[in-house]
């Protein structure tokens, strides 16, 4: 069933009184509601520790809520399994806060394994990687192992590894913690050529310099609640 | 297509990554394989050459009397109440004598001073093929001695039973090394897909997070498995059979082996013990990965 919201876009992603527990007591997320409609950006700020990181794990499936409802593109995530939960995390790009790079591999190799496990060919993934590196200034960077990396080269490898399977649904967490201005111009038009290749874009950061004069939703969190939204034509 | 490059592409870095200890698990794998195809061998070629003394089993019973055409019918009655037989002959003093005296050929001349019928008349009873076992052999011995005038009976007793638990033995050291072969193969293959898979940890993370199916994540290790089995047994057979052949050339020409006929596994066993092998290999590969991918 597709869902539509308010503003005639379909939904992707739908959160209904959604809450996260980390054992023994700490809250991170507490009955949040919220929809993001397919192909929109969305920044989701608050302090550290306000529940962003968890927010987007959440949307990822890399943990199961406590309670509460999450839908991507209309069907409830937390009843996936195996190889449909496989089919969707390959259409969902992230990347991560800590990089999660293999770091005894080179930055080509990093950027690759996320086209290698939907099977496309060699030739294309060769093509696609080194397109994506210019992109984000790392063409020089290509046989490096990424452990060699600097904080902010690695930054953009996650990006690139996030971003490089084409996915219709591309969750950022601080893209920009590491990076200068410029590079995080360049980083901010990758995603923004993304998004408007038809790709729903989740960016949490505290970077304000990205998101101060954006025309898209902020949503503010604090202490794993919802604070305020602004921006968005609704 | 892709999958298939992706997954031996896999195979390799595991391959490189750990590769000591993969050469290890084959070694213990091909040791294995050799150890118990050695003994199997054996036991094999003992069979073979049991039955073939079986067909050349025969009770002699000796006689105190020699029997009169009556009594020989009577006796003839009473042996093959207890079981068919395969034949029944009836050898007289004389008869006994002649071919005494032909198997001594030249030496014939000892018998000269000796009373013709000093040899004691006796029969000489085939019994059916099927009666193998050696205790059925016994059972007919005992039951043949116990016939009214008999002296003793005679079927090589001494080689018989040495020869019986002589494969009995064989058969014990043949169970235990293929026990040995199954827990060898099965968990030093176990052991090293686990060593890997800890190795590779964060990457297995990470594939899972990415959108890897699960067939993705476990037919690389499935297949190394699979390798080592493929490799490893044939190794072992391959390395008997070069055993077996060095053998046959050190020990040719008349010795021991020409005693009887020793013969290497027909194919189809050879095959059947690699393809075993692989089987138990593979099974050790998927039951650490269902442990411990935990998908
Ligand atoms: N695995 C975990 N176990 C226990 N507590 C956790 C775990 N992950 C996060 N938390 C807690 O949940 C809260 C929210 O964490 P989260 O990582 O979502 O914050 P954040 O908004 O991403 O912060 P930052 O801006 O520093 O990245 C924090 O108090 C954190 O300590
Ligand atoms: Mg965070």
């Amino acid at each position: 069933m597709k869902t539509k919201s308010n503003n005639g876009l379909e939904t992707m992603i739908e959160l209904i009184k959604v809450s996260k527990e980390y054992p023994p007591d700490v809250v991170a997320l507490k009955d949040l509601s919220l929809s993001i409609a397919s192909g929109e950006m969305f920044f989701v700020i608050g302090m550290s520790g306000a529940g962003k990181t968890t927010l987007l794990k959440l949307l990822c499936s890399m943990e199961i809520p406590s309670s509460g409802l999450i839908e991507i593109s209309g069907k409830p995530i937390s009843q996936l399994k195996g190889h449909h939960l496989a089919r969707l995390r390959q259409k969902i790009g992230v990347a991560y806060q800590d990089f999660k790079l293999l770091n005894d591999r080179t930055t080509a190799e990093n950027v690759a394994i996320s086209m290698e496990v939907s099977y496309k060919k060699p030739q294309i993934i060769k093509k696609r990687v080194r397109d994506l590196l210019e992109q984000l200034g790392l063409a020089d960077k290509h046989d490096t192992i990424t452990g060699e990396l600097s904080r902010g080269e690695q930054q953009r490898v996650t990006l690139a590894r996030a971003i490089a399977n084409s996915p219709t649904m591309i969750l950022v967490d601080e893209p920009t913690g590491n990076l200068d201005a410029v590079t995080t111009e360049m980083v901010m038009n990758l995603l923004n050529k993304c998004n408007k290749a038809g790709a729903t874009v989740v960016i949490a950061t505290h970077d304000d310099s990205i998101y101060r004069h954006t025309s898209h939703r902020v949503m503010e969190l604090r202490k794993g609640r919802f604070h305020m939204m602004t921006g968005g034509i609704l | 297509m892709s999958f298939w490059l992706t997954v031996f592409r896999q195979v390799g870095r595991n391959i490189r990554q750990t590769w000591a200890s993969q050469l290890m698990t084959l070694l213990t794998v091909s040791l294995s394989v050799l150890i118990f195809a050695f003994f199997y061998l054996i036991y094999a070629n003992m069979l073979t050459f049991g039955e073939k003394l079986g067909d050349d089993l025969s009770l002699i019973v000796y006689l105190e009397d020699e029997p009169g055409p009556e009594l020989q019918l009577q006796l003839t009655k009473k042996i093959t109440t207890f079981d068919e037989v395969e034949k029944i002959r009836f050898i007289s003093r004389a008869e006994a004598y002649q071919r005494f005296a032909r198997q001594l050929g030249q030496n014939q001349d000892v018998l000269n001073d000796m009373p013709k019928d000093f040899l004691p008349p006796s029969i000489e009873v085939v019994p059916l093929k099927n009666l193998r076992s050696l205790n059925q052999v016994k059972l007919f011995s005992a039951y043949l001695s116990r016939l009214p005038g008999t002296l003793k009976v005679q079927y090589g007793q001494d080689w018989v039973e040495r020869f019986y638990y002589f494969t009995k033995l064989l058969s014990i050291i043949v169970l235990l090394s293929g026990t040995l072969l199954i827990l060898t193969t099965i968990f030093m293959v176990a052991y090293t897909i686990r060593l890997t898979i800890l190795g590779r940890q964060a990457e297995l993370e990470l594939l899972k997070l990415v959108g890897a199916t699960n067939n993705y994540i476990r037919t690389p290790f499935l297949l190394e498995g699979l390798l080592q089995g493929i490799i490893g047994s044939s190794l072992g057979i391959v390395s008997l059979y070069a055993l077996y052949e060095w053998i046959k050339l050190r020990f040719s020409g008349p010795g021991f082996l020409n005693l009887f006929e020793f013969s290497f596994f027909s194919p189809v066993v050879s095959i059947t013990i690699i393809c075993v092998s692989i089987l138990l290999c593979t099974l050790g590969s998927y039951s650490t990965m269902q442990k411990f991918l935990r998908i």
